[in-house]
């Protein structure tokens, strides 16, 4: 947080070296990126070869068959994981440097869980909604779980109560979820059961088109909020003495994120420790905390992680698809909890 | 902590302090009162007098003997018996933490319990105890063997070396709010290798449910409480040291970390007994030692046997709502597609009252946090 401050301080060649390493690492990403994307689009039950992958693509040649399979199977899921991984990693990202929090994630602070509710009972019941509203009915649920957050900032600052908070609220919801899923349809309840895991089996470029503008407009203003949230790293004390309205602003970055993680919800599921994991891999990586350069560097980064484990889900038990939601749960959750031995580790000195 | 609270109450000394052998005698008066009433309501109405007649094999009519005997009995022990094991689970696990938040949901036994059991009916495609065929014990031990390695990763996790208490008891509740979400994601998936027609009782299992409940799950459940139950109750001399604190306890001679794991593991018996049959109940081994440490104070004689029987009445109370509200209510107004008849299942009428009394508590200024 300190090298936040300090940069602003220095300037001149210090920063101009930053960005060099910034822009670095994000082509590096990028790069792994598409590599990764050439990989997903080649392997599954028809191998394709990758010339015959980047023909199909970006020309209009290739043979019918793997046509067919590229651009109406393979690649909208890779786009949809791509969006939803860079979605998670900026929500997660905002979340953790607004709250101050090192285990702050939709996840973890019951905001999936409440845009899961909401998700749930409109597929249950056949609720008949506007086409392409149902990641502002999802933004609700999820806003009801970050409305209790914000409202336990002004009683405590303990990061860890506040997590317990959201663990609480997610048990609640959960509960709520468990109720509405057994008055479904025994037919329905597997499709659903998998994509309250997280989920991107089957996902299209209907789902792609379902999540895409809320997730275009929310990604570009998050990075409006990269200043605002290093004045929050500071403590809320200082951000209020930099000018900062505090509670305001932090209620505005809420609304963001959680949008960015209802959008992802509303398609995918919630999708676990993505948004938890890759802002924290992105500051260990840049060894610094500044807004302006974890936002976008950590959506390149839960863009690879979500694609990655996207197709760790589709070839491990091959044909057998998993849900991603397990993969990310199983590489995430050690990693959640050496964050939270260090996170208690603080507490204890503090 | 709660402990000037506590103090206070001690100082007072109150009735239940008092006269605690009466105090419990009135919890008992309470639980059978209950059960007349939990028998009592549901679609074919009863008056007491049918209801004790009933149970004394003095039936008029056949049907009520049946009713009664057949159906709602057992289903009224069950919850009992099962709130009983989760409170004396609960007042285990807080009083070894020194964790007034610690709950055998909050600490990843049920839900290792039940990830476990919920293996081991996929797996085991026959004898699945929804389908009225006795499973015998099977499904308690597979579920303890589940609730205490989740238990025991809680634990060593949280393990600290060095520490004075060996374990910070706030990083034990959130290493298992963690785990228990794993767990969950993990019988999730394993829900997705089930049938499709298994999955919805699964689910209403999951969450907790006493309905349907006969004999056989009774079969299943007391052979459990009648051992862990006795089990945990001797074991309050060692708790009573352990809540002392780790050195104290050192210094009295007591093997800390081998106590604590012996607790744990008869904690995690009587979690998997309950939840193998009535299924994860969540926040109720939370709501019911509370209470419990409210009136009788944090000593381990009193409150171990108090928190049983809260629990138990708080379950059989719980259960009495889970069966009287039905929820057709809710269709009529927001003209959803919901039966009228539907209920809500007992364990997400638990966290309806548990999860703000968690809020409550985490909030409060005094919570030793």
């Amino acid at each position: 947080m300190s090298s936040a401050a300090s940069q602003v301080r220095d300037g001149g060649r210090f920063e101009s070296a930053r960005v060099s390493k910034v822009s670095l690492t994000a082509s590096i990403l990028l790069i792994a990126l598409f590599g990764l994307g050439v990989l997903a689009l080649m392997i599954g039950i028809t191998q394709i070869p990758p010339a015959e992958v980047l023909r199909i693509v970006f020309t209009d040649g290739g043979e019918r068959v793997p046509r067919i399979v590229i651009w109406s199977v393979r690649l909208p899921r890779f786009v949809m994981g791509a969006l939803a991984g860079a979605s998670l990693a900026v929500s997660g990202a905002m979340l953790q440097d607004a709250l101050k929090n090192e285990l702050a994630a939709p996840g973890l602070l019951g905001v999936s869980t409440g845009a899961s509710l909401v998700v749930a009972t409109i597929v249950i019941f056949n609720i008949a909604i506007p086409l392409g509203t149902l990641p502002i009915f999802a933004l609700v649920g999820g806003l009801a779980a970050g409305l209790m957050i914000l409202l336990v900032t002004r009683l405590t600052r303990d990061p860890v109560r506040m997590i317990l908070v959201g663990a609480a609220m997610g048990a609640l919801f959960g509960a709520l979820i468990t109720v509405v899923v057994v008055l479904g349809e025994p037919e329905e309840l597997r499709a659903l059961y998998s994509w309250l895991v997280g989920s991107l089996i089957g996902r299209d470029w209907q789902d792609v088109r379902l999540a895409l503008p809320w997730i275009a407009t929310s990604l570009p203003v998050s990075l409006l909020f990269a200043r605002p949230l290093n004045l929050l790293q500071l403590g809320d004390d200082m951000a209020e003495g930099l000018g900062l309205r505090v509670f305001r602003t932090r209620a505005l970055i809420f609304v963001v994120a959680i949008a960015l993680n209802a959008a992802v919800v509303a398609v995918c599921g919630p999708i676990g420790f993505v948004a938890l994991v890759a802002p924290h891999m992105v500051r260990g990586l840049l060894q610094t905390s500044d807004s302006r350069q974890v936002l976008p560097v950590s959506a390149l980064l839960g863009a690879l992680l979500l694609t990655g484990s996207d197709l760790l889900a589709r070839e491990v038990f091959s044909p057998a698809e998993l849900p991603v939601g397990l993969v990310t749960v199983v590489i995430g959750s050690p990693l959640a909890l050496f964050l939270l031995r260090r996170l208690i580790g603080e507490r204890k000195e503090a | 902590m709660a402990s000037q609270a506590l103090t206070r109450t001690l100082e007072r000394r109150g009735f239940a302090v008092r006269r605690f052998p009466l105090f419990i005698g009135l919890c008992l008066v309470a639980m059978a009162l209950l059960i007349v009433v939990h028998i009592a309501v549901g679609t074919l109405d009863f008056s007491p007098t049918q209801i004790v007649l009933a149970l004394i094999n003095q039936a008029e009519e056949t049907l009520h003997r049946q009713v009664v005997w057949g159906l709602r009995l057992p289903r009224a022990l069950v919850a009992l018996t099962a709130g009983a094991m989760l409170g004396l689970s609960g007042a285990i696990l807080q009083t070894i933490t020194r964790n007034p938040l610690a709950e055998p949901g909050l600490m990843g036994v049920s839900s290792g319990a039940v990830l476990a059991i919920v293996l081991f009916i996929v797996t085991d495609a026959g004898g699945s105890i929804w389908q009225g065929v006795d499973s015998g014990l099977a499904l308690p031990l597979v579920g303890m063997v589940g609730g205490i390695a989740s238990g025991m990763l809680v634990y060593l996790l949280s393990y600290q070396r060095g520490t004075v208490g060996g374990t910070d008891p706030m990083r034990l509740v959130l290493v298992g709010v963690l785990v228990a979400g794993i767990n969950s994601a993990f019988i999730s998936v394993v829900l997705l290798a089930a049938r499709a027609d298994e999955i919805q009782r699964v689910i209403r299992w999951t969450v907790g449910s006493t309905s349907g409940r006969v004999w056989v799950h009774w079969d299943t459940i007391w052979p459990v409480a009648a051992l862990a139950v006795p089990l945990g109750l001797l074991s309050i001399g060692l708790a009573n040291v352990l809540q002392l604190g780790d050195g104290v306890a050192r210094g009295l001679g007591l093997r800390v970390e081998w106590a604590r794991f012996g607790l744990l593991a008869i904690a995690a018996l009587l979690t998997a007994g309950a939840v193998s049959v009535v299924g994860a109940v969540g926040f109720i081994g939370l709501i019911g030692p509370h209470a419990a440490r409210l009136v009788a104070g944090g000593d381990v004689r009193r409150l171990f046997p108090l928190s049983v029987a809260f629990t138990a009445l708080l379950l059989i109370v719980s259960d009495i709502a889970a069966r009287t509200i039905t929820i057709g209510w809710l269709g009529l107004i927001t003209g959803l597609d919901i039966p009228q008849t539907a209920g809500l299942p007992v364990g997400a009428v638990t966290a309806l009252l548990g999860a703000p009394f968690f809020l409550f508590l985490l909030l409060r200024g005094k919570a030793a946090l």
